[in-house]
């Protein structure tokens, strides 16, 4: 984890309101798939934007964002030459163990950006299906890198792209085909994880989500970002996670 | 190399910016960042007998220029600190001040007892805005002021104590004398200003707890003036803090009449803001001449009028 003072090389529109983000650094930087960044966007915004890290490539760094409120609105505004400071990488990540070969991608919405860095770095090594939903066709972006799955599917909400359902209800559909992974990797709204949980819990398959909340400071300093835990504790969302097992969390 | 060491009420710090409580946690995560022994001190997250888990999230909302928190005191109790922190966040060479909280006089009593020579000094929370038995019930009348004051001085023996005390009143000077008036080694002020934040679409507060403690940059001028008259109504130290950014805002501060300064928001925005404040003091005070950092406190005059 480091504070890298990040020159933006690219700044481009992906879909309808999403855009990709390309920093170029002075190091490598190590990441985990999952892992995120807090972006400075300066001026009065004294918080930092948490936003996942979605392509590594040596000193390049991508990340995909919705263009939400005034943070994300300026990060668009922004172009190539300027710099930020972006302090990364942040949070555990997603883990795929050694035993788990097949596994599946459940992501709605900018839900699916971290779900492009598991697949960049387990593509080839394991056996990978990918389940991705969006709002409606104009909402739809990273088919090339979906693509690299072994298995993609895509679904929109109105039908506008692929079939009229959501990324739950595709996975399901496909578990009912005899696909069963080893292990479910997940984000996206709130309302997705809570029934992705309850396909995972019904159907006995091992299932990790990644957890968005309003941040302080991102490194676990300032217990600002905590979820409830099942155990009756708080973990923090920005250090504990983003990534936890779903049965162990409060959806 | 200007000397930046400060004396507070007989504990010496390395420099006078010290972690604000609530924004650097026990100094393990920032310490993964640089040595937060290199820092003159940190007020630890507020502390009770009892752990508590705070309120719900979001706990956080943005406004320009500033921030809102409902944290709700979520802490390990103070224990959990004793066991598991104390001794790493003393090995770090920082002044470990413990920032306190409870809902009762026995409560402050009881904590600031455990506490009593283990650290090099107590903050007394009593102005936190968030939890409805966070303090701030003792931190709005003078006479409650006085009184917890009071009740925890006698419990500490061999450690200074200092009392947090609340933008959110009608006298910050009546009750800077007030805790002045009960004993205590120092004052340290401002804790967060009241606040709402309302996300338009939903026709809701943003945060979970509707209303929170403002803080941050656009805050300062508010705390410079509250820190400029607790300083003229007391003569113990007075610990300054509220926005501040950058060396020239500790300055400001110090020159209002604060002995020290605590950095909290800033470290959110640049979380290395704690070593660059430090740097820069040292740079202004070379660039002015100024060879002990102390000798900035209270130098302030005001216009004629
Ligand atoms: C670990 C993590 C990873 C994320 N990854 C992505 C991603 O890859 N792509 C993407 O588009 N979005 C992602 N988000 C959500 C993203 O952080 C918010 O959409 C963004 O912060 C909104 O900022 P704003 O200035 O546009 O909105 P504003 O409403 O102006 O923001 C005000 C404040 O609220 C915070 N905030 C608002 N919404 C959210 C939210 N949903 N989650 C956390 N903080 C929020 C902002 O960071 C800021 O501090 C992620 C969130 C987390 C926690
Ligand atoms: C997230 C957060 C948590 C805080 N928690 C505490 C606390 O536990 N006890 C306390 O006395 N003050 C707490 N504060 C207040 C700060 O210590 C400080 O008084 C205030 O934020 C003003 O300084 P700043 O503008 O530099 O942040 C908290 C502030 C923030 C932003
Ligand atoms: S944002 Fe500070 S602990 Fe997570």
């Amino acid at each position: 984890m480091k504070d890298y003072l990040a020159t933006i090389v690219e700044n481009k529109k992906i879909a309808n309101g999403v855009y990709s983000i390309t920093f170029r650094v002075d190091e490598d930087v190590q990441v985990r798939c999952g892992q995120f960044g807090e972006i400075a966007v300066g001026g009065s915004h004294l918080l930092r934007r948490p936003i996942a890290i979605c392509k590594v490539e040596g000193k390049h760094i991508t990340f995909c964002y919705q263009v939400k409120g005034e943070g994300t609105q300026k990060l668009k505004e922004m172009s190539a030459g300027a710099q930020l400071n972006v302090l990364m990488p942040l949070g555990n990540g997603f883990f795929v163990e050694e035993s788990e070969q097949k596994v599946a991608l459940v992501g709605g919405g900018v839900g699916i950006f971290p779900l492009i860095s598991v697949l960049r770095q387990y593509r080839g090594e394991k056996q990978i299906s990918s389940y991705m939903g969006f709002r409606n066709k104009a909402a739809v972006c990273m088919l090339s890198e979906l693509s690299k799955a072994n298995k993609s599917v895509v679904v929109s909400d109105d039908g506008s792209y692929g079939a009229k359902m959501n990324a739950v209800q595709a996975f399901e559909a496909d578990l009912a085909a005899g696909n069963r992974p080893d292990v479910v990797l997940a984000c996206g709204p709130m309302p997705m994880l809570r029934a992705l949980k309850q396909v995972a819990e019904r159907e006995g398959l091992t299932c990790f989500v990644s957890l968005e909340e309003r941040m302080g400071c991102g490194i676990g300093a300032c217990l600002v970002c905590v979820c409830a835990m099942t155990n009756g504790a708080n973990a923090r969302v920005c250090k504990d996670g983003p990534v936890f097992n779903a049965k162990s969390v409060e959806l | 190399m200007a000397n930046l060491s400060v004396n507070l009420c007989g504990i010496t710090l390395k420099n006078p910016v010290i972690g604000a409580s609530g924004t650097v946690g026990f100094g393990r995560e920032f310490n993964e960042l640089y040595d937060i022994g290199t820092v003159g001190g940190i007020s630890t997250k507020g502390l009770t007998n009892e752990p508590r888990l705070g309120n719900p999230t979001p706990r956080i909302a943005e406004s320009r220029g500033v921030i809102l928190n409902a944290v709700g005191l979520q802490n390990p109790g103070v224990e959990h600190f004793i066991e598991h922190d104390l001794a790493w966040l003393k090995s770090t060479g920082t002044a470990v001040i413990a920032n306190v909280a409870g809902k009762t006089l026995d409560d402050y009593r009881a904590i600031c007892e455990r506490l009593d020579g283990l650290v090099d000094m107590v903050e007394l929370n009593i102005s936190c805005p968030n939890v409805k038995s966070g303090g701030m019930a003792f931190g709005i009348k003078p006479q409650s002021v006085e009184e917890v004051a009071k009740i925890a001085k006698s419990a500490l023996t061999k450690t200074p104590l200092m009392v947090k005390l609340s933008p959110n009143v009608e006298s910050i000077a009546t009750n800077a004398k007030a805790a002045e008036n009960g004993g205590v080694d120092a004052i340290s002020l401002i804790n967060t200003l009241t606040g709402m934040a309302i996300d338009i679409e939903r026709r809701r507060p943003i945060i979970a707890n509707n209303t929170g403690g403002v803080s941050g940059a656009g805050i300062k001028p508010i705390a410079v003036r509250m820190v400029y008259e607790a300083a003229q109504a007391v003569k113990i130290p007075v610990v300054g803090m509220g926005g501040i950014t950058c060396a020239e805002d500790a300055i400001e501060f110090l020159m209002a009449g604060a002995t020290a300064v605590q950095v909290g928001t800033a470290n959110f925005t640049d979380p290395y803001a704690m070593p660059k404040i430090i740097k820069g003091l040292n740079e202004w005070c070379d660039r002015h001449g100024v060879e002990n950092v102390s000798e900035l406190t209270g130098v302030l005059t005001l216009n004629q009028r």
